[in-house]
């Protein structure tokens, strides 16, 4: 393989799990709910999914779970923000330790237990294909999913009724409700969505790429997917790119140290967080477009009858 | 378009109905349900995992504050937790939202570092008061990053604050690995110990009770004057409130913005003095649990309010110190009580409803409210 | 797991030299019983550092029956926090308190002088008071094991190694290591990476990927968890296990590791107490009986005569005929750090800030 490819592979690896979480983020934020409880719906998905993947052998069952337990999450968090109307801020940040505490306490038997790995990271291709074929068959079908994952939610929010009436939810809940949109089952839902993507994304991590389960090895993740909505100012497309950014530039500099730059350390492993901070201010200089995509009642309450 | 058997369908079966007028009788008791509920779950939780419910709740609740050493460790815990979250919430007052109140914390405490590494103050009166200052000075400067890319670029101060959170623990962790390494220690990852003069004093003999805790009852008072009594107080409350209003009142969103973060990063900076100069005496690579983020959480159970601030510092305090005295009595795992944490935000969360809504359960699947959007 | 403890305890126990005392011990009624606290800084594992800390107090438990018990407090994060739960635990009648990590140090060293009735050993501790001992692993001495095998091993002349923390626990086993590959192979290098993180495998995993992409075919490091193993494995490459050995999940492509076994440690102290005399001491041991570390099984693709050689070494140095840190050695500037004929006193090992040639990498400069 050239030079680029383990990067490019690397970058992809790496951008994954963010992409998964900040899509479901995504869609829960147009919906008007912010849920900042992603890392603890991600950790739960992460030990969920590495049980199952353990008793029962299969990656499909473990993902599955894990986006389940952790649409269960989220509906925890639904129930106290949209039905007992708590604040959504506060709860996710109660989510967040909840579900790592949650995760440690399933987790607990599992602690550097490492999965065997059945099946190599990629597939074959039928036919040989020049500079591309190589990283194509070393992608593991969850970032496949991923891509499809932003393409159904790029039309859904776009293009769909549904997608037109969440927008709707997340920008004005009176008036959505007015025209007889059912403001809290709307965004219960969304939620639910989040929930489930952040799970996927601990799954990826726990199941596909550590794979191993170790009490809070996520990391971090779920936070940097929670920037990298507001990064995208809410439009898929600009989440793969901070996605693949932020998870490009911790691989690059790792790449870098391993060639002998003498860098202290910790300057290197700071650039993907200032990276971001550049990228953001660049983005967000023009207000007026700020503006346009996000949801205007973000984390404020709705109540019917209010 | 919508299916009629949704999960969000059972669940609006119990019904919200608004009150008039906030209940004030709602307002101490629902902090009781919480724990009330917190205790049945407990019970459960103890039952569960084989342990005596009650012997369970006395390790968590009771035993660790049994003692004058117990209540000391009670305060010395809540301190950082509450004077953060009496920070941050004239921030969040105002709908400015800093959740990077641990990266503050950190600068707060090299500021303060720096101060208590230099030479010619080792001895010297000034030391501790200079520290604080720095500390103040530290936070408010990293918070000060987030408001002026915001007040200037537009740029979130969420996703701002919270990646120099990162930046901030990298930057301790060149310091003590690097330039600020102890010569005579080894060169392991830690800041030489600060003099004497530069230690917060301390408040019980035999304790670790220091002087932190009195930085953190000024901030109580302080933050009580500035949130309820005096004009920027007020100011950053009706911007919360609502954008128009402030604007109609004349204040500017910029104003709210860069007291809100200041007022974090002060506060932060000097819960960051008081880990430094007060229970370690040195620089290490990680100062703190992650008060930072935890002190939001107080923040909002403690609804915004100095005083609720206060009991909700001191119900997390005793959360984490019950979880370890459960650990050594009970033989109870750590992430039982993480566990336990986590559903006791929760219930407290979720009982704040009944202070703005009376609960109706009804027993047909369909309510009024919900009926018109089906 | 009480029963694997025992079984695995009662094969060291006589070089040990405590069954006779442990069998006696189990036959007491435990009338006076000697209460023992531990405190770890994070959970217990299946693997890693804080595994091979509690085999060393299930050591305990195991040797010494109904006569003490032991009380281990786990997931104890902070220094702060440290000090209180000693406080606590030496309150409630525990005798005989261990620190398990370098950061638990300082705080055990306020609560030691506070307490001078209690006594405490603290792992990796530089410092020792009256009623304050340190224990330590001189596991370069396995490190350089490794490293020879690693020399021979490599095709390209590149190692790889994934390291958390620059601290000098690190860099005594990366020198270890480099001076063992050295010595059987001059043209080997050492590419270093730091992830500045304890608990993130995914970096710790792209980490290697990218040594490997760059030539690396043998990884080592200090791994806490199988998953460098696992990661170089995927991609074809050797890998050394650390603390713990992975090989029930790293099956294939690791070809040794250095264990850290603290169990004599734990017991002696114990038995010390028990015995009414402990002392603090500062224990500071390597390879062989009683001692602090142990090397993983070779991988059968080791040929047998690296295998022989490996094992005379090992011999010679616990015969103390072999010196990882002997003269003349210069670090990676040229300047040299032990001259010919001597080597490096343990304080300077202990307190090493420095890497020999052929690593490559940035290094904290103080």
């Amino acid at each position: 393989m050239d030079a680029i490819t383990p990067v490019v592979i690397a970058t992809l690896g790496a951008g994954t799990p963010l992409i998964y979480a900040a899509l479901g983020e995504l869609v829960t934020e147009k919906a008007g709910v912010l849920n900042l409880g992603v890392e603890g719906m991600m950790l739960v998905g992460a030990i969920v999914a590495f049980i199952l993947v353990l008793t029962t052998g299969s990656t499909t069952v473990g993902v599955a779970g894990a986006a389940v337990a952790g649409a269960l999450m989220a509906l925890l968090f639904a129930f106290v923000t949209l039905t007992l109307q708590a604040n959504q801020v506060a709860a996710g940040l109660a989510l967040a330790i909840f579900g790592t505490g949650a995760s440690a306490f399933i987790g607990k038997g599992y602690i550097g237990v490492a999965l065997e790995r059945a099946t190599p990271a990629g597939f074959t291709l039928p036919i040989d294909i020049p500079l591309v074929g190589p990283l194509l068959q070393a992608l593991h079908p969850l970032v496949y999913l991923s891509w499809l994952v932003f393409a159904g939610v790029s039309w859904f929010l776009a293009r769909s009724r549904v997608g037109l009436a969440l927008r709707a939810v997340g920008e004005s809940p009176g008036s959505a409700h007015a025209v007889g949109y059912p403001v809290i089952r709307i965004r219960y839902l969304a939620t639910l969505f989040g929930g489930a993507m952040a799970g996927i994304g601990g799954a990826y991590l726990s199941v596909v790429y550590a794979p191993l389960w170790l009490e809070g090895m996520v990391a971090g993740r779920g936070w940097i997917a929670l920037a990298l909505v507001v990064f995208a100012t809410w439009r898929p497309a600009r989440v793969m790119l901070g996605a693949y950014l932020f998870g490009g530039i911790t691989i690059i500099q790792f790449f870098a140290q391993g060639a002998g730059v003498g860098v202290a350390s910790q300057f290197m492993s700071m650039l993907p967080y200032l990276a971001t901070i550049v990228v953001l201010i660049l983005i967000s200089r023009d207000a007026t477009r700020m503006r346009l995509n996000a949801p205007v009642s973000l984390g404020k309450p709705f109540h019917p009858s209010s | 378009m919508w299916p009629n058997r949704g999960i969000a369908w059972q669940v609006m079966r119990i019904s919200l109905e608004p009150r008039v007028a906030p209940s004030r009788a709602m307002r101490w008791a629902s902090p009781l349900v919480a724990v009330a509920l917190t205790m049945l779950l407990g019970v459960v939780l103890f039952a569960a995992l084989g342990k005596d419910p009650l012997a369970g709740l006395h390790a968590f609740f009771i035993a660790p504050i049994d003692s004058v050493n117990g209540v000391a460790e009670l305060l010395i815990k809540a301190s950082p937790l509450t004077i953060i979250a009496i920070g941050l919430a004239v921030g969040f007052r105002g709908n400015v939202w800093n959740i990077g109140a641990e990266g503050q914390l950190v600068v707060g405490a090299i500021a303060a570092g720096w101060v208590a590494l230099q030479p010619a103050l080792a001895e010297s009166a000034l030391t501790l008061p200079a520290m604080i200052v720095a500390g103040a000075l530290g936070g408010m400067a990293w918070a000060a990053i987030p408001a002026w890319l915001r007040t200037r670029f537009n740029a979130n101060e969420i996703l701002v604050s919270l990646m120099l959170t990162y930046v901030a623990q990298l930057l301790l962790n060149y310091l003590v690995f690097g330039p600020w390494r102890d010569p005579q220690g080894f060169n392991a990852p830690q800041s030489p110990l600060f003099p004497e003069a530069a230690m917060l004093p301390i408040l019980i003999e035999g304790t670790r009770l220091n002087a932190s805790v009195l930085l953190t009852l000024t901030a109580v008072a302080v933050g009580w004057v500035f949130l309820s009594r005096s004009f920027p107080g007020y100011q950053t409350r009706v911007s919360g409130l609502s954008g128009a209003a402030a604007r109609y009142a004349g204040f500017s969103e910029r104003r709210t913005v860069w007291v809100g973060m200041l007022a974090g990063g002060a506060a932060a900076g000097l819960a960051g003095v008081g880990e430094a100069a007060g229970t370690l005496g040195q620089l290490l690579p990680s100062l703190s649990p992650g008060y930072g983020f935890i002190a939001i959480i107080v923040a909002f159970v403690g609804r915004l309010h100095p005083v609720g601030i206060l009991f909700a510092g001191l119900l997390m305090s005793l959360l984490y110190l019950g979880g370890d005295s459960a650990q050594i009595s009970m033989g109870l795992p750590a992430a039982a009580a993480a566990l336990f944490q986590g559903a006791l935000l929760f219930f407290l969360l979720g009982t704040d409803v009944l202070v703005n809504y009376r609960v109706r359960v009804r027993r047909s699947a369909t309510t009024a409210s919900a009926q018109g959007a089906a | 797991m009480r029963i694997i403890d025992r079984r695995e305890f009662l094969k060291s126990a006589s070089s040990l030299g405590v069954a006779a005392l442990g069998a006696r011990a189990i036959d007491a009624f435990a009338q006076d019983v000697l209460n023992i606290g531990v405190v770890h800084q994070f959970p217990i594992g299946e693997v890693g550092w804080e595994t091979q800390q509690a085999l060393g107090w299930k050591a305990i438990e195991a040797a010494f029956g109904g006569k003490v018990k032991v009380t281990a407090v786990a997931d104890v994060q902070q220094a702060q926090d440290a000090e209180r739960v000693f406080r606590e635990l030496a309150s409630r009648g525990n005798k005989l308190i261990f620190g398990t990590t370098f950061s638990q140090m300082a705080p055990m060293l306020k609560v030691a002088r506070a307490l001078p009735g209690t006594h405490f050993d603290c792992c990796a501790s530089v410092t020792t008071t009256k009623n304050m001992g340190a224990f330590e692993a001189r596991n370069y001495e396995a490190t350089y094991l490794a490293g020879v095998v690693a020399g021979r091993m490599t095709k390209s002349n590149v190692l790889g190694w994934v390291g958390a923390f620059p601290v000098p626990q690190v860099l005594w086993r990366l020198n270890g290591f480099m001076i063992g590959a050295h010595s059987v192979n001059p043209k080997a290098v050492c590419n270093v990476i730091w992830i500045n993180t304890w608990n993130d495998p995914a970096k710790e995993k792209d980490a290697v990927a990218a040594l490997v992409s760059q030539g690396a075919d043998v990884l080592a490091g200090s791994p806490n968890t199988p998953v460098q193993g696992v990661a170089a494995e995927e991609r074809g490459a050797w890998s050394i296990a650390n603390c713990s050995d992975f090989s029930k999940f790293v099956t294939k492509r690791q070809l040794t590791g250095d264990i850290l076994d603290w169990r004599s440690a734990y017991v002696e102290s114990a038995r010390d107490e028990l015995a009414g005399k402990w002392k603090a001491q500062d224990r500071f041991r390597g390879l062989g009986e009683g001692g602090f570390c142990t090397m993983a099984p070779y991988n059968p693709a080791i040929p047998a005569e690296v295998v022989a050689d490996v094992k005379q070494r090992e011999a010679d140095i616990i015969a103390g005929k072999l010196k990882v840190f002997a003269g003349p050695l210069k670090d990676r500037d040229g300047k040299e750090r032990v001259a010919a004929g001597a080597s490096l006193p343990d304080k300077e090992i202990r307190s090493i800030n420095w890497v020999v040639g052929g690593v490559n990498g940035a290094f904290p400069k103080s």
